[in-house]
């Protein structure tokens, strides 16, 4: 269908006071539970501070009021979570472009099943790991990290509040230049607006307490329609000049991944002998593979005998990582997860999205975002 | 219907945050904490594979031997423990522990020896003797300039390994020794040393590189016990380097802290002294079965079945970690609280609840 532009507010206060933007994501997850369309709804909750954000699944609209605000010190992921352990329940979902990436691939190879799902998608220019974010709060903002009670990102800057109202902000590049701000595949990554969802969701041309909704499918057009029958929320059309303004930031950030695209996957590549270096370091231990959203077989062949080997002092590169590029790097959707958790910090994400990004070049097909399946992709396995 | 909650990784001693996926009162994976300040949400095999540890091999009722052991309620377990633990005489009692229980059941456990005039006490430390000294934060791991190891970390350890590899990335130098030909440890440090004997390594170290002031010098040690062990705590004792012994369980600090430290020996010879035992964790029988057959009554408690339980005249099924709040301390000496997430299966109890109800039973006050 034909992208459609609204902006949205919910209509209860304590939504609208809350939650980020008027609070429309939030009212449209309650709709959507008080309707009984879905049996769940798939979330962050803050945990012990700002930079703790736990997926959490809500049954009862009335905590709904409890997910709202922003966590950009969440690298969750979404995706296996769904596919492993919720895919007997009629859900809805809010997603960060990695998350719907990852799902959308998930829904292509039958894991996920596309009938059973709501997408509200978040716009997002990325995500920080928490304890880098509580080391740079200190260092930057001269702060004591327990001291902030919220963050969020705006023109450029990363905005952190304290408890007295007070409001602090350091420019993302400056962070970024001194290795702290973003996640490096954050960085890199060119899909802020998550199109591949039904609603795509952010401030970016919003007037101040509104919500600036891209309407992407028929699912999310017909959501939105009814939730505004029904009260949930309040609708009007943005401006011209508010489209503009969107389409503007969404474009510098776009450019922006690019330019770190090239730093991060041509610039500074590691070289050969680095990647002997970090491929040493690899215990085997299958974190990499386990994260991965998209990588969903039950039978291994990193598993298989010949693959094996228990003596082996640092597993040959060749049939570990150089099995698992065979048969992933294709799917990758740069969500960084088999970076986030790789015990021996492997940049393993810089490898998979460079093979993505060749392979795209290639043939055309973006993980996460194309409708079809990869070219070279085997049904076999599902 | 679906949770997921923070708790504290039970299979080494590095003491990693993990969160547990919990769907219908089961756990059923994990999923990265990256919250945590030791590990970031990452985690080793072991740490991912922690969540099946609630799953398998569970004790779900209080046992008796009548012949074989037989299901009975809490109240008739704990009326034929307290009163044999009643029939003999202090010196007869012994209690040993595990390295994997909750400081809360060691202060618990400890009192009731106390109450009760028990001496005969101690936990399981897997050879490695109490010490008393400030051990390396993990941080300061990260922060060296100079890292000497011993043992496999980046194997057995991995999340402390990762500390080693940051610093490494930052510049320090890394110098490992083991006994093995190669190890995962040594092809990623600057010299790897094949050792014979720790004591002649020890002989043959240069003091001038570990003197450094101008320096932050780590000393790893891992992989050795009992004298080993002491010999090599005593030599960079006196030194200006900050050392970090690795323990084996996930609360060996926490039980050193608070219960004397028990070699396998030292658990024989406690076993050789006493009539009747009350076991709370360990597993004696899978390394001293033959010391256990001195034993007349054999009182266990714990949340799996293991050699020991299929011993034992009462059975007292306890929980498992993520089914109880309480802390561990890791072997950096960091304590870190933990909550309840699921309820334990069938009729096993809190531990520290058991204790307090078998002194109870012997009109103990705690």
């Amino acid at each position: 269908m034909e992208p459609q532009f609204l902006l949205a507010k919910a209509k209860d206060e304590e939504l609208a006071k809350k939650g980020e933007c008027g609070g429309a994501v939030s009212a449209l997850f309650k709709y959507l539970l008080d309707q009984q369309l879905v049996d769940g709804v798939l979330t962050l909750t803050r945990g012990e501070d700002v930079y703790d954000g736990i997926p959490t699944l809500v049954e009862n609209s009335e905590e709904i009021v409890e997910t709202c605000g922003s966590l950009h010190c969440a690298p969750t992921m979404f995706g296996d979570l769904i596919s492993k352990h919720l895919n007997d329940i009629r859900l809805a979902v809010s997603v960060k472009p990695c998350d719907a990436m990852a799902i959308k691939e998930l829904e292509k190879r039958h894991q996920i099943n596309p009938d059973a799902i709501y997408k509200i998608g978040l716009n997002c220019g990325g995500t920080v790991m928490p304890i880098t974010a509580r080391k740079m709060i200190e260092m930057f903002y001269d702060v004591d990290p327990a001291e902030v009670v919220a963050e969020e990102i705006d023109k450029g800057k990363f905005i952190i509040e304290l408890a007295d109202g007070t409001h602090k902000s350091v420019e993302i590049d400056e962070l970024e230049e001194k290795g702290f701000g973003r996640r490096n595949n954050c960085q890199r990554c060119e899909l802020k607006i998550p199109r591949n969802a039904d609603l795509a969701c952010g401030n970016w041309g919003a007037e101040p307490g509104w919500t600036f909704i891209e309407v992407v499918t028929e699912k999310g057009k017909t959501l939105v329609e009814n939730a505004r029958k029904n009260g949930y929320i309040d609708v009007k059309t943005p401006s011209e000049k508010a489209i503009a303004i969107r389409e503007k930031i969404e474009n510098v950030m776009i450019k922006l991944a690019r330019k770190f695209q090239d730093k991060y996957l041509e610039e500074d590549y590691p070289a050969p002998e680095n990647w002997d270096e970090y491929w040493n370091r690899c215990i085997k231990c299958y974190a990499c593979r386990d994260v991965c959203p998209i990588c969903f077989c039950k039978e291994c062949d990193l598993e298989k005998d010949f693959y094996t080997d228990e003596d082996e002092i640092a597993p040959d590169p060749l049939t570990f990582q150089g099995v698992r590029l065979s048969h992933m790097c294709f799917s990758c959707v740069n969500c960084g997860q088999c970076e986030d958790v790789c015990p021996m910090e492997i940049p393993l994400a810089r490898i998979f999205h460079r093979m993505q990004k060749k392979y795209r070049d290639d043939t055309g097909f973006i993980a996460g975002v194309s409708e079809e399946l990869p070219p070279l992709y085997s049904p076999e396995k599902e | 219907m679906l949770k997921v909650a923070h708790t504290i990784c039970p299979s080494c001693s590095v003491g990693c945050g993990v969160n547990l996926i919990i769907k219908d009162q089961k756990a059923v994976g994990t999923y990265p904490y990256k919250r945590h300040p030791i590990n970031q949400g990452k985690n080793c095999k072991k740490g991912r594979d922690s969540y099946q540890i609630l799953n398998e091999n569970r004790l779900k009722d209080p046992l008796l031997r009548k012949g074989g052991l037989e299901q009975v309620n809490w109240e008739y377990a704990l009326e034929t423990a307290a009163s044999q633990l009643k029939s003999y005489e202090n010196r007869e009692i012994g209690i040993i522990a595990s390295g994997d229980c909750t400081n809360e059941e060691y202060e618990t456990l400890k009192k009731f020896a106390t109450t009760l005039g028990v001496e005969n006490i101690g936990y399981n430390a897997k050879n490695i003797p109490t010490f008393n000294f400030k051990t390396a934060p993990l941080d300061d791991v990260e922060n060296s300039d100079f890292i000497l190891i011993i043992g496999d970390i980046l194997k057995e350890n991995p999340l402390l390994g990762r500390r080693v590899i940051l610093a490494k990335e930052g510049g320090a130098e890394i110098i490992a020794a083991d006994y093995p030909e190669k190890t995962l440890t040594g092809i990623n440090s600057d010299e790897y040393i094949q050792i014979e004997s720790t004591s002649s390594f020890l002989d043959n170290i240069n003091r001038n590189v570990l003197e450094n002031p101008q320096q932050l010098s780590t000393v790893i040690i891992s992989g050795l016990s009992g004298e080993e062990f002491e010999n090599s705590l005593k030599f960079f004792q006196d030194s200006h380097v900050k050392l970090l012994p690795v323990m084996e369980e996930c609360n060996s600090r926490g039980a050193m802290n608070l219960l004397p430290a028990l070699s396998e020996d030292e658990l024989k010879d406690l076993l050789e002294k006493v009539k009747i035992l009350y076991v709370v964790g360990d597993d004696p029988a899978s390394y001293m079965e033959e010391s256990l057959k001195n034993i007349e009554f054999l009182i266990t408690q714990n949340f799996l079945v293991n050699e020991t339980v299929l011993m034992s005249d009462v059975v007292l099924p306890g929980s498992c970690w993520a089914e109880k709040t309480g802390s561990f301390t890791n072997t950096a000496g960091e304590t870190q609280n933990f909550e309840k997430i699921v309820e334990p299966p069938g009729n096993a109890i809190d531990d520290v609840t058991i204790i307090r109800e078998l002194a109870e039973k012997m009109g103990l006050e705690l």
